[in-house]
């Protein structure tokens, strides 16, 4: 390392404590690479910077800014898909995982305001004293709240939360100054979206630590209800359980609804390796019911009325298979986490996006076609469907797996010819939009969105005109 | 256990870094307990499983050729404590744990000669004076009660030998209360568990074969260890010596009705890694617990223990991490209801003392109260 950083790591070192910035080779390694490897090559930071207030986030800020050198925020450290991977050498990795306060639980208000290294779990220990959860993405229930909800992406195991958690937040810029959303920026109550002028909340929102540091966020809580049931029903094929999926959306039946293969995902939503799965038919659709009394109990009834035409086989499975499933959508995926498990594939590569119903046989068929092409097995072939409330655009989310053997390389070969042609594939094909900026994804979608891409090129740089922010990770 | 190169790249790439290994089971009590005390304490990723195992990738692939501050304290400043194996075999069902990763780090590293000072410096004081902490070698059994060709072998340790000679005290006096026969090494040497655990593997060899060969001399027939720590290596990295090698509470359990008068004491019991996590021994301890106090949980227990922080070459090298783990455990004791922490380790013992030292929390090997609520 030269003079000058080793000068600035000192400057560093000022401003958070001597214990909290370093350059030391082999820590600045440990946060080199993340599961995206086969795309995403590891890279070292040059230093690690962990702030512990948003004090020395602007300073830390307004020092890399002078300097010109490349800024890459991370919250809690699960990142699945090489976005806090640095793209230039000489990039301080901003580890926020210090910042990790509920500031508020307003049991009142429904919501909570969060750091950025407050967790799933640590949340939920909360919330759920006064009956309320925060919105799970089915992502292991030690990401940050923060970064999930701000980067959208929220696949979330309950569909009737919605897409949107997020209410406001505030956020650090490069040159220091801070930027509030929504009512947060005209008044201590930061407990409504839309505030004064445009929707910032949305334009801010998706980007993967490429605007500023969010130091603080107002987010969504939901109600537990005591009342819960759980049906498990299988099907030979994608398209069959769509008008299923249709009409317990459209009645806004179920809490949450998983149309997932027999193979992968099962494993962990019934929380056992231990179960012939592959006696099951292939793909599982999985319902949960709550609600207050009286409601609750007509739900159900519709949903059985539902059932009993979806041309599908109710399955009888044992019942901590149901309590498992309870837990991981409405608790926050943990067991879910062993797809990671699967017998020699326990690498995972998805791609998720959103995109109607009324596509799903359509993206299942393409998934299989196209890593079929690529030469990835038949049983590596994975897919899940998640519809989202409120059933506009019959949005869901989708995502197209393949489990895989991360050491072989062969495979990560194979994969990266897969996302090539899939990409361009699922454009053609037609989404509402990505799951989050994945290696590779930018550029074909950039060709296609026109003049947007140019205004949001321009966006960024007003907000950054140093280009510091975790450039290379979008444009 | 000996890994090659490629074996341990592959686990190392199979780690996904969702790093629920650094939190007990979330569900169903939908609490947020941390495992790892290297972690939780020192904060950066590379003190977690998954950021260590990238180093180790790094060390493995020639991206790291200097032994530099912070990767000699992310790899030593580490327990091995196993908390983080245990929680991914779980929903994962890995095969190859993080603590057999994380020896096989340490012994190339050692090879490189990459190795912190304080612990070369236990292995010279072994060398000099065949015991850990370099003291003369002595200790004092009463000789009427041993017994020369008696079936049952007690192999002291170092710890208890020169730490915490309260346990050792303790042991032999249970064996005289008993009136069991029982029998000490003439010359008892380091079991070589320190040397293990930091990569040292070579300086152990002839501490393995002076006691292999003593044993053998002895002709006992069961070697009773109170120190986890010995008992592991010797299971472990140990040929077979064709002898049954017992933790004191497997023993004492064996033994049935010892007439023990349970006294009106509220006690957590701490499970040490080497006994639970390591040989799986978690029922015995607690068994033999509950004959002389009432047991209260803890949080964090079993498989999902968290560490005393003293294992691993911690003690010896970062000892405010250690006793802030010690800390750690001792709250929870407390906030579980209980006047005492019982282990069933030295290593424990001697951490969670020196831990308590201002609190009002009793710490004990169990071996302690057995012999206290014997009638002598």
């Amino acid at each position: 390392m030269n003079e000058t950083f080793s000068k600035l790591v000192k400057e560093l070192q000022a401003i958070v404590g001597e214990r909290n910035a370093t350059d030391d080779p082999a820590i600045c390694t440990s946060y080199s690479r993340d599961q995206h490897w086969h795309f995403v090559p590891a890279k070292n930071p040059a230093c690690i910077v962990r702030p512990g207030n948003k004090e020395e986030v602007r300073a830390v800020l307004m020092l890399a800014n002078t300097h010109k050198i490349p800024v890459i925020p991370y919250s809690t450290g699960i990142n699945v898909r090489g976005l806090t991977i640095p793209v230039h050498d000489g990039s301080i990795l901003l580890d926020l995982s210090r910042m990790n306060r509920i500031l508020e639980i307003n049991p009142e208000m429904k919501t909570a305001t969060v750091e950025p290294g407050v967790t799933f779990g640590m949340l939920l220990e909360q919330t759920r004293k006064y009956k309320l959860r925060p919105a799970f993405p089915d992502a292991p229930l030690t990401v940050s709240v923060l970064v999930n909800y701000y980067l959208r992406g929220i696949y979330q195991t309950s569909a009737t939360d919605g897409h949107d958690h997020t209410i406001s937040y505030e956020m650090i810029l490069p040159n220091g100054e801070t930027l509030k959303t929504g009512s947060r920026a005209l008044s201590e109550m930061p407990y409504f979206r839309y505030g004064v002028g445009p929707d910032f909340a949305g334009m801010f929102c998706a980007h993967p630590g490429t605007c500023g540091v969010v130091t603080e966020l107002t987010a969504k809580l939901y109600r537990l209800y005591d009342n819960r049931k759980e049906y498990f029903i299988g099907f030979d094929d994608v398209g069959t359980p769509t008008k299923f999926i249709y009409n317990l959306m459209n009645d806004d039946l179920a809490a949450s609804i998983r149309l997932v293969d027999n193979q992968s995902w099962l494993k962990g939503i019934f929380g056992t390796f231990d179960y012939p799965y592959e006696k099951l038919p292939k793909f599982v659709l999985c319902v949960l019911i709550e609600g207050v009394d009286g409601i609750y109990e007509a739900k159900d009834k519709l949903v059985r009325a539902y059932m009993k035409e979806c041309g599908g086989q109710v399955l009888e499975l044992p019942a901590e298979f149901a309590r498992t499933f309870e837990d991981e959508c409405l608790g926050g995926a943990e067991k879910s986490c062993m797809v990671f498990g699967i017998k020699g594939r326990g690498n995972y590569h998805c791609i998720g996006l959103y995109g109607p119903l009324t596509l799903a046989a359509e993206y299942y068929e393409v998934h299989e076609k196209t890593a079929l092409e690529v030469g990835i097995p038949q049983d590596h072939i994975h897919f899940y469907i998640d519809p989202i409330y409120s059933f506009h655009g019959q949005l869901c989310y989708f995502e197209l797996d393949v489990f895989y053997d991360g050491s072989d390389e062969e495979f990560g070969d194979k994969l990266r010819n897969y996302n090539e042609k899939q990409f361009h594939r699922l454009l053609d094909l037609g989404i509402y939009g990505w799951f989050r900026p994945y290696a590779g994804i930018i550029e074909p979608t950039a060709e296609r969105i026109g003049y947007l891409a140019e205004v949001w090129k321009k966006f960024l740089h007003v907000l950054d005109p140093n280009e510091i922010m975790n450039r290379g990770k979008l444009f | 256990m000996e890994l090659e190169k490629e074996e341990i790249l592959s686990a190392i790439h199979h780690c996904v870094k969702c790093k629920l290994c650094s939190i007990a089971s979330f569900h169903p009590n939908e609490e947020w307990l941390p495992l790892c005390p290297s972690g939780e304490y020192y904060g950066y990723q590379a003190f977690y499983a998954p950021g260590k195992m990238e180093i180790f990738r790094a060390i493995l692939e020639g991206e790291i050729t200097e032994p530099s501050e912070g990767l000699l304290n992310s790899v030593y400043a580490c327990t091995v404590c196993g908390a983080c194996y245990e929680k991914c075999k779980q929903i994962t069902s890995v095969e190859l744990g993080a603590p057999d990763l994380f020896e096989a780090m340490r012994r190339e590293m050692a090879s490189k000669g990459w190795i912190l000072d304080v612990h070369t410096s236990i292995a010279d004081k072994i060398e000099e004076t065949k015991n850990a902490y370099g003291e003369k070698y002595e200790y004092k059994v009463n000789a009427e009660t041993t017994a020369g060709d008696a079936d049952v072998l007690y192999y002291i340790g170092c710890t208890a030998r020169y730490r915490v000679p309260e346990i050792a005290d303790a042991m032999l006096g249970i064996f005289d209360k008993l009136g069991l026969k029982y029998q000490v090494m003439g010359e008892e040497w380091c079991c070589g568990s320190v040397l293990f655990r930091t990569g040292q593997v070579e300086a152990a060899r002839e501490l393995v074969a002076h006691n292999v060969e003593e044993i053998k001399k002895s002709g006992a027939k069961t070697v009773v260890f109170t120190c986890p720590g010995c008992l592991k290596t010797f299971k472990k990295d140990y040929p077979d010596m064709g002898v049954e090698l017992l933790h004191s509470t497997q023993f004492l359990t064996r033994l049935g009705n010892m007439n023990l008068k349970k006294e009106n004491l509220k006690a957590a019991y701490h499970d040490p890694c080497h006994l639970g996590r390591d040989l799986g021994i978690y029922e015995e301890p607690r068994a033999v617990l509950s004959e002389v106090a009432d047991i209260k949980e803890m949080k964090r227990e079993r498989e999902q223990a968290w560490c005393c922080g003293s294992g691993g070459g911690v003690k010896s090298a970062f000892d405010d991490f250690a006793l802030w783990s010690a800390a750690e455990r001792l709250k929870e004791a407390k906030e579980a209801g209980a006047e005492a922490l019982v282990s069933a380790c030295p290593f424990c013992k001697r951490n969670l003392k020196e831990a308590a030292e201002k609190e009002e929390l009793e710490v004990y090997d169990v071996v302690e109260l057995v012999n206290r609520c014997l009638e002598g």
